[in-house]
């Protein structure tokens, strides 16, 4: 399977500046986050994947295609949603979106439906004949990111696309990302300050600061190892349910005041857990999975490269 | 993605084809345009000479209407229809053809810019080549109706009528005619999208690619006032298109001579100039349709 995106020793100089310092890295699932400090790079390497810059080292590829030298064929199949204001403010929503949909190559009717469509999409449906510069700014968000999906993109690349919008709206938002996820082959790049918006839509996350990757994390596997690492409390023959547990494969370590924590193999569910208390007659009176959040996560990768100093 | 399954569906069939796509920025723009009462109206005035040109071509081929009008025998040059008939036609024309692209150019690219929709489009399999193709396709087609379109339609219609070979003896014309309108149309197009992309406001843009007009030419005649040459020409560009435009006609410009004075700048220059500028606005737009800034330092 061809990777999503596959940075290979990347180097951007913008104004003389070194803004990606080497870049190596291959992301393999379907749905990118893009995580990093305000300055890290996020928008440079995004720029760089749709060829509005060029590397002065290194390459970066997305589905196979080169950024740089096959600029054409990838734009064809990116839909992007840009994080500061991109509309024509005189135009209607609709008549912006089926504009932006023929560029991209749809016959002007199958635009003009498209256009439609994805306007009642996101949930505009009722302001779609008004033009765009008189939307809110939520509504604006929501309008760009129709012209991104209206051409029925291979990639969507959004750079923070929940800015400026209230929780119910970004809430709303982040339920059509995932939808558009889950019901095509679509494949997702979303650039965020929002640790939530990324843990809730991305599989991977890559994180940068300073130019440099701090870490890629596959979320999908580290929540899979999370769900075997348990914390319990319990109450009763410790000994003989430790043993029981080790019999299944389970890795046990017991602490003062019936304290076990417990690594569980694949092939074991936590229902067993239960039944082999239940049959030792062991009380278990608290159960937590390990939850290493994408914070913790963010916080280690900022803490190995550097001083975190909090700034998102 | 059915409106009513509110489902978001990927797209499977037909594209256009990649050269034609630069055509959808041409037809949105024009399609604009044509909503403007006041675009329309200039429109329309600016085509009402090339009636007046046509009513002339007609009378003076037209023995019985002299007749009628009694001015036939009175006047036997007053209508005849020659080369320095379509020079004024082409002069008229490409005058009204500036005003209209005041008009017009200064407002394609900059209502992109206001917002910053150019990322939208160069995300997009559309470069930047296709998107000033698109913009420049506007004003090509819209100054090309006013000049030698109309020009070239007075041409065959003077050939259908004067006969006696007519055609045959003036066929050359349709060289310069299309030549000479086609170094003004892009030299006015150039201008105007260079300003286009550089000044947001309607109104401003418009004042200046008047300046970019005018004060050239002050300072070009105050070139010569001081050197005593008249080399400050070259800063005219009507004068630079009339003396195109005189020598594809293979007309005397000892008019324009006479109205300047000094002398005559080559017409190699004169077109080495219109070139240079044409060139020059073509870098201000690649310096400023960016999809992204980049700040230096």
């Amino acid at each position: 399977m061809t990777p999503t995106i596959e940075l290979d020793g990347l180097e951007v100089q913008l104004g003389g500046r070194t803004i990606l310092h080497s870049l190596t890295g291959v992301l393999k699932s379907r749905a990118i986050g893009l995580l990093g400090p305000n300055g890290a790079g996020k928008s440079t390497l995004i720029n760089t994947l749709l060829g509005f810059h060029a590397p002065s080292k290194g390459s970066a590829r997305v589905l196979g295609l080169n950024s740089h030298t096959s600029g054409k064929a990838l734009r064809s199949l990116v839909g992007y949603m840009p994080e500061n204001d991109a509309f024509i403010s005189k135009m209607s929503g609709v008549r912006f979106v089926r504009y932006m949909a023929e560029i991209s190559g749809l016959p002007s009717d199958q635009a003009m439906e498209r256009a439609h469509e994805a306007f009642v999409y996101v949930g505009l449906g009722e302001a779609r004949y008004r033009p765009v510069g008189t939307y809110s700014l939520g509504m604006k968000q929501l309008a760009k990111l129709a012209q991104a999906i209206a051409h029925g993109p291979k990639v969507l690349i959004l750079d923070e696309p929940t800015n400026g919008m209230d929780p119910p709206a970004r809430k709303r938002l982040i339920e059509l990302i995932r939808e558009i996820r889950e019901a095509s082959d679509i494949c997702l790049l979303l650039s965020s300050h929002l640790l939530r918006d990324v843990e809730e839509t991305c599989d991977e996350v890559l994180i940068l600061r300073n130019g440099q990757i701090a870490s890629i994390c596959n979320l999908v596997e580290e929540r899979r190892a999370n769900r075997k690492f348990l914390e319990l409390e319990t109450l009763g023959a410790e000994a003989t349910f430790t043993t029981a547990l080790e019999s299944l494969g389970c890795e046990c370590a017991v602490f003062s005041s019936g304290r076990i924590k417990v690594v569980m193999p694949d092939s074991v569910e936590i229902r067993e857990v239960f039944k082999v208390a239940a049959d030792r007659g062991v009380q278990i009176r608290r159960m937590n999975h390990r939850r290493d959040s994408l914070e913790d996560i963010f916080l280690n990768a900022m803490e190995q490269t550097g001083a975190a100093d909090g700034r998102l | 993605m059915a409106v009513y399954k509110r489902r978001y569906n990927s797209y499977t069939s037909s594209l256009t084809p990649p050269w034609s796509r630069f055509f959808v920025l041409t037809r949105f723009a024009f399609a604009d345009l044509f909503k403007s009462r006041f675009f329309v109206l200039l429109l329309i005035l600016a085509i009402v000479p090339n009636l007046f040109f046509a009513g002339y071509i007609f009378v003076a081929n037209n023995k019985t209407v002299q007749l009628l009008m009694q001015v036939r025998g009175a006047g036997a040059d007053l209508f005849s229809v020659e080369t320095r008939y379509f020079l004024i036609i082409m002069i008229v024309q490409t005058q009204i053809a500036f005003l209209l692209n005041c008009w017009v150019g200064p407002v394609l690219i900059s209502g992109d810019l206001t917002n910053g929709a150019l990322p939208l489009f160069l995300s997009r399999p559309f470069s930047r080549a296709d998107y000033v193709l698109g913009k420049l396709a506007v004003l090509a087609l819209l100054l090309s109706a006013v000049t030698w379109v109309p020009c070239l339609l007075l041409f065959g219609l003077q050939s259908g009528l004067a006969r006696n070979g007519w055609i045959w003896s003036h066929l050359w014309m349709i060289i310069p005619i299309v030549l000479c309108s086609a170094i003004w149309i892009l030299m006015l197009s150039f201008i105007s999208l260079a300003v286009s992309a550089w000044v947001k406001l309607r109104i401003v843009a418009t004042g200046v690619v008047f300046v970019s007009f005018f004060v050239p030419m002050g300072l070009g005649e105050m070139f010569n006032a001081i050197m005593g040459t008249y080399w400050g020409h070259l800063l005219n560009f009507s004068l630079l298109f009339q003396l195109i435009l005189t020598s594809g006609f293979r007309e005397q410009s000892d008019a324009i001579n006479s109205f300047y004075g000094r002398g005559e700048v080559p017409v190699p220059a004169a077109w080495g100039m219109m070139i240079f500028v044409c060139l020059f606005s073509l870098f201000i737009l690649n310096t400023r349709l960016r999809a992204r800034e980049t700040v230096r330092g």
